[in-house]
């Protein structure tokens, strides 16, 4: 064995055991009919919970939720986190605080955030429904109609700050130069943000919106903190469906076939996205 | 020089036989328990009991609901238990025992004098009963029954309704813009079912028929949910489809709610001085759920199969759940489960009076759990889902109970 390899060989082993055989045991056991309450009893199904899942309507509603959570989050983070980064970067005093307070959501763990919210927007007993009541304004937050949006909203709440950590550090990396070239051939703000800003901020822009959609796909404890899923199965996501298969019904197989869908989504997305983004910025170099 | 050097060898070798003398004979058990308010009582008597056991330390590993169920699973995977005393909720029963992970318990129950096994209420030790061999003795009930602010039902010279219709009527009757007739927990799964199912119980309806055959979509079980929607629609707080227990119990104890259908156990913690109600502490009565039939929860204490010393395991089960402890756990507050402490006068006297033990016995003569089955946390799990579903406005009665139905046939596959 060469020594290139041989330098490989420990950190091939660590990912070996610590990534590759629990993903290939997952994969094993959506192939077998496998609970936890009847371990002598594990049969081989093939690609029966693939199918059983794929026809689960609540397998579909709760991907549906998720993916409608996924973009409604992550568009209104990238909107205001771009939005907060740009008058940041102008910023000239308490600068350095501003940062700071406008980070503290992200440090607080999601299922704190989660029930912190529950009872916030809680009809009879929150503030903010209280102080809405009192301007005349009353909002079922948790209602069938708005708790998918709610639960988006308490999302960009927490990650929007992370948008905009991203942002200004893209915005502050960018040469000063074609700013000025822009500012000297007369653009306005609106024409130097749009074809100057945004081209150059694309790749971090790309990097913040795969990152943050990754972490979206994930949620879990605002849903388990407030809703359950609920009204009915209005806010069920994905992680949610998996967590209740796996581990309060405790049917491993169904739970590990679902997640295998999700990684399966999950690729494609963002194999669409890095595509769109490359052909893009290939068009734009070749013009 | 060389005896004295042999001195402190001698020593060390006593001390290490001593040690290892009392290693052997020492005892730890580990508890895995909900943090309830049965649990601070529990505590404190395990001080008692390791006072007098003093080769033996308990330790209890206290947790809310939702974290215990998968940590009672691995323990009950390993070659051996995390836990050797483990308290088991009464849909997992059936589950944990036809699984292996639960340790018979007649033998030990045979061989207990002054055990007693049979004082313990019928309805809430039948539930540690699988296929004719007992794994669980009843730690404390959590039947609901029907909570009541006796000051305004007084005032408004409101009887306290017996049938879920004069509920109905009653909680209508009660409510105004900003206060309320009842305070409901419509949220999704475990929640509503436990609720609704009292409706459903007052309509005579049942998830099974004597024969095993689902009858959720049933005549009685729409009418039933037409009936909690009603309720819902005219007597709740606006805009509570996701409220569950905490929030209910909010709006008791801050006065916004007239009733609700709640454990018990909660009647002593509203009417606590200085607790959670201020002012309203004492205003609160228990009185049998509408209709009679009672939704009834039992947590049991249970052996692990691989649990190392059951012996010692047990002693401390025996102990803690004897007739004698049980009354004096009933004293301090807790939720008895013997006959022979709910009959007690002296636990009438210094407990929280007759009329409140008299009350429980009346529920828990007519109270049956939610479901039963090896799969009972997903059935109702899965009946919870579609009746928030018909409560919000997204099915009607008969489609979300039909599709409930369908559901259940789905996970018994």
């Amino acid at each position: 064995m060469q020594l290139k390899h041989r330098l490989v060989l420990p950190l091939a082993l660590v990912l070996s055991a610590v990534m590759l055989y629990p993903v290939a045991f997952s994969f094993w056991i959506s192939l077998h009919d496998y609970r936890l309450t009847r371990l002598d009893d594990v049969r081989w199904v093939g690609f029966e919970n693939y199918k059983f899942i794929a026809t689960d309507p609540g397998f579909l509603n709760a991907m549906g939720n998720t993916i409608t959570f996924v973009i409604g989050a992550v568009t209104l983070e990238l909107i205001l986190g771009l939005g907060l980064a740009i008058l940041l970067q102008r910023l000239v005093r308490f600068q350095n605080f501003i940062r700071s307070t406008l980070l503290a959501p992200m440090f607080i763990t999601p299922i704190a955030v989660g029930l912190m919210f529950r009872f916030l927007l809680n009809s009879e007993l929150g503030v903010i429904s209280h102080y809405l009541g009192e301007i005349g304004i009353t909002v079922d937050w948790f209602g069938p109609q708005l708790a998918l949006f709610s639960i988006i909203l308490i999302d960009v709440w927490q990650w929007t700050p992370f948008m905009v950590l991203m942002f200004l550090a893209g915005l502050e990396s960018l040469p000063k130069s074609p700013f000025e070239a822009a500012r000297i051939d007369g653009a306005s703000a609106w024409l130097t943000f749009r074809c100057v800003t945004l081209p150059m901020l694309r790749p971090v822009i790309t990097v913040a919106i795969i990152i943050r959609a990754l972490d979206a796909f994930k949620v879990f404890e605002y849903v388990f903190a407030i809703t359950r899923g609920g009204p009915g199965d209005a806010t069920e996501t994905i992680m949610y469906y998996i967590y209740q298969a796996g581990f309060r019904f405790f049917r491993m197989g169904e739970a590990a076939a679902a997640a295998f869908m999700l990684i399966a989504v999950i690729l494609v997305l963002v194999i669409a996205l890095v595509k769109a983004t490359k052909s893009s910025t290939a068009g734009r170099n070749n013009v | 020089m060389k005896t004295r050097n042999s001195l402190p060898a001698f020593a060390a070798l006593l001390s290490a036989t001593f040690l290892s003398t009392a290693l052997v004979n020492a005892a730890e058990l580990n508890i895995i328990i909900e943090e309830v308010p049965d649990y601070e009582i529990v505590k404190k008597l395990t001080d008692e009991y390791m006072a007098a056991n003093p080769d033996v330390t308990v330790k209890f590993d206290a947790m809310p609901f939702d974290a215990m169920r998968d940590k009672i699973l691995t323990s009950s995977l390993a070659p051996s238990a995390t836990y050797d005393v483990i308290i088991i909720d009464n849909p997992w029963m059936e589950e944990f025992a036809k699984a292996g992970y639960l340790a018979p318990l007649d033998d030990y129950i045979a061989a207990s004098d002054g055990y007693n096994f049979d004082d313990f209420v019928g309805a809430v030790s039948s539930i540690g009963v699988v296929d004719g061999k007992t794994y669980g003795v009843p730690y404390y009930n959590y039947a609901l029954g029907l909570i009541v602010r006796q000051d305004i039902f007084d005032k408004e010279g409101l009887e306290i309704p017996t049938t879920i219709e004069a509920y109905m009527d009653t909680v209508k009757s009660l409510t105004t813009e900003d206060f309320f007739g009842a305070a409901m927990q419509p949220q999704k799964g475990y929640k509503i079912m436990e609720e609704w199912k009292n409706w459903l119980y007052a309509n005579g309806g049942e998830v099974f028929d004597a024969d095993g055959n689902i009858i959720i979509n049933n005549e009685a079980a729409v009418k039933a949910l037409n009936q909690y929607i009603e309720t819902y629609n005219t007597a709740a707080p606006k805009n509570s489809l996701n409220w569950g227990f905490d929030e209910a119990l909010r709006a008791m104890s801050s006065g916004t709610a007239a009733t609700m259908l709640s454990y018990n156990w909660m009647l002593p913690a509203l009417n606590a001085e200085g607790g959670m109600s201020g002012d309203l502490a004492g205003n609160f009565t228990l009185h049998e759920v509408p209709g009679g039939k009672a939704v009834l929860g039992t947590w049991s204490w249970g052996l692990p199969a691989n649990a190392k010393d059951k012996e010692a395991a047990w002693d401390f089960v025996s102990w803690i759940s004897s007739p004698e402890v049980a009354k004096r756990r009933a004293i301090m507050g807790g939720a008895p489960v013997r006959t022979s402490v709910l009959e007690d006068e002296t636990v009438w006297a210094e407990g929280y009076g007759e009329a409140y033990y008299k009350a429980l016995t009346g529920i828990l003569d007519d109270a049956a759990p939610l479901t039963s089955g090896t799969n009972a946390e997903e059935l109702i799990e899965i009946i919870g889902t579609e009746l928030s579903a018909a409560v919000s406005n997204q099915k009607t009665p008969q489609e979300a109970l039909d599709d409930a139905a369908a559901a259940v046939k789905r996970a018994n596959r």
